[in-house]
């Protein structure tokens, strides 16, 4: 009974997991419609947590392109030069955090003329009593510093001269960096809660499945297989099913995203936007299938060990 | 190859199902173990493929010490001894062929020689034909034989069987006699459980008689082994 070299020892492991692998994509092959049913409820388990992850990347998304909604208005003092309300943007354009752009009295006049339907009576303010106006439009690094960057601008602007207020949303803005960091949070509880849910499916899935083949493992237990060999067969399930249930979790990702692409696209442009609905990308995607399948492998490793233990204690295994 | 020293059975609940086994098989030798239901002798096989650990005494196979070794080379030990069971043990959703397989891949040999080696396991039972069926499709002596198969597919050195016979007619009985002889003549050690006497007293092997899970004879074989 010597025991041949590590090579040969290596290769004959090789070819037990080639042969696992194999024998359990048969036995899930075999058990159809149970191993579908297992896999639908783990895309759904992980399209919930994942969906909301692509919704909140796509709002950032949508912060980003809506630059306006960041946009600080400084009105200038009635009476300002339209040379100084022209320096005063060229300084503000300089800085690196934001752009600028002037608009004049009559320019202004136009704007509301046509978005308002005063025209007529508008025509009767023979001086025109708007100031000159510079729309500040802060260009943060990261989305996330928008509102740092609002702050330091307006503190900035408010120390100029000949300005004569300056008017931003800032409360708006907290809010939705706020909403933001909340939905972000979401997303992790609920990745964390959705991948106990998966762990656990897939440790009864295999519990299951080990029960129902006790007479299997006792058969290869008598016939030589160590624990390694019998474990085998019901990771790569566990395997099989996580990565089917991650997949499944895109898929069901994007049939609901091209549901929802064309009543949203309708709904922004009365908004007057156009936007690009993201899903999840290239390596996201790699992402969610590496871990979909780690945790089925988990699960499994945790059923089949338990199980195991309890049928070598109560003497199941090997009975003849 | 296999020897018993003073070996000892107690369940717990203090049933003694074996006192005081002494015997040796060396290698090559054939015996039948015979006795009633509840002698002792599934247990005497059980300590031999290290499913139960002796009480007292000391079990040898193939000169080591099976109450030495740790419950995990046990997987090691059952490899190297092929057994047969009353009750076949086939996988019902594997096909004959990837049946008497089993073995080999628990050992990692390449899919070519496990081909090779499994239709030549099925050949010297005659059921190559068969190779693709599923167990139940099978008569019941067709199953014992593919569990035969099994056994043999790895050419271990020693052979277990018990009660190989059991719900077969005679006539199977005594060919698949035979065929543990042919492969006893081949050089493997095999020990047959069994209570039917009339075959084996036919076979002219050597005996051993337990009762009450004592060794109560050990009868050798006749001169020449008998007739078939």
């Amino acid at each position: 009974m010597k025991r041949p070299g590590i090579r040969l020892r290596f290769r004959a492991w090789l070819r037990r997991q080639l042969y696992s692998f194999f024998s359990s994509l048969g036995t899930l092959l075999s058990h159809r419609v149970g191993t579908l049913m297992t896999v639908v409820v783990l895309g759904i388990a992980m399209a919930l947590p994942l969906g909301l992850y692509v919704a909140l990347t796509n709002l950032n998304a949508v912060d980003l392109k809506q630059d306006s909604w960041g946009t600080i208005t400084v009105f200038l003092q009635s009476g300002t030069s339209a040379a100084d309300a022209r320096e005063l943007t060229a300084r503000i354009d300089a800085r690196q955090d934001a752009n600028a752009t002037a608009i004049s009295p009559e320019a202004g006049m136009e704007d509301f003329r046509d978005a308002s339907g005063f025209g007529p009576a508008l025509d009767m303010l023979s001086p025109n009593p708007l100031p000159w106006v510079i729309e500040v439009r802060p260009q943060p690094d990261r989305t996330d510093r928008l509102t740092l960057v609002v702050e330091d601008l307006t503190g900035w602007l408010q120390s100029q001269e000949a300005i004569d207020s300056v008017v931003v949303d800032t409360k708006w803005l907290q809010r939705l960096a706020g909403l933001l960091a909340v939905g972000n949070a979401l997303v992790t509880v609920l990745a964390a809660l959705f991948s106990v849910a998966v762990l656990v499916v897939v440790a009864n899935t295999i519990r299951l499945d080990v029960a129902n083949r006790a007479d299997e493992i006792e058969v290869l237990s008598l016939v030589g297989a160590g624990n390694g060999f019998i474990r085998l067969p019901f990771l790569y399930s566990g395997f099989w099913y996580g990565l089917l249930g991650a997949l499944g979790a895109l898929l069901l990702l994007r049939v609901c995203l091209a549901f929802i692409d064309g009543p949203l696209s309708g709904l922004l442009d009365a908004y007057g936007n156009r936007f690009e609905l993201s899903g999840v990308g290239f390596v996201p995607s790699l992402a969610v299938l590496a871990t979909g399948g780690l945790l089925g492998l988990g699960g499994a490793w945790i059923a089949v060990a338990r199980y195991l233990r309890a049928l070598r204690r109560d003497g199941l295994l090997g009975r003849i | 190859m296999i020897r018993f020293e003073h070996v000892s059975k107690r369940y717990p609940g203090g049933i003694n199902a074996l006192t005081d086994i002494n015997f040796e098989l060396v290698q090559g030798e054939m015996a039948f173990l015979t006795g009633h239901s509840g002698a002792g002798k599934s247990t005497l096989l059980r300590l031999i493929l290290m499913l139960e650990q002796a009480t007292r005494g000391q079990v040898l196979v193939e000169g080591r010490n099976l109450s030495r070794l740790s419950m995990r080379t046990a997987p090691r030990i059952r490899q190297r001894i092929g057994m047969i069971f009353q009750d076949h043990k086939l996988l019902r959703d594997k096909t004959v062929f990837d049946n008497v397989a089993l073995p080999l891949m628990i050992a990692g040999l390449r899919y070519a020689d496990i081909r090779k080696r499994v239709r030549a396991a099925l050949d010297k039972v005659g059921l190559l034909q068969r190779e693709r069926a599923w167990p139940l499709a099978l008569s019941g002596g067709e199953q014992q034989r593919v569990g035969i198969a099994r056994a043999i597919v790895g050419m271990p050195p020693v052979l277990l069987a018990d009660e190989p016979t059991g719900n077969l007619d005679p006539e199977l009985s005594a060919s698949l006699f035979q065929l543990f002889r042919e492969l006893n003549s081949l050089g493997v050690t095999v020990l047959i459980a069994s209570h039917d006497l009339a075959l084996i007293r036919r076979m002219g092997q050597r005996v051993l008689v337990l009762s009450g899970g004592s060794l109560i004879d050990d009868i050798p074989a006749l001169e020449g082994g008998g007739a078939a």
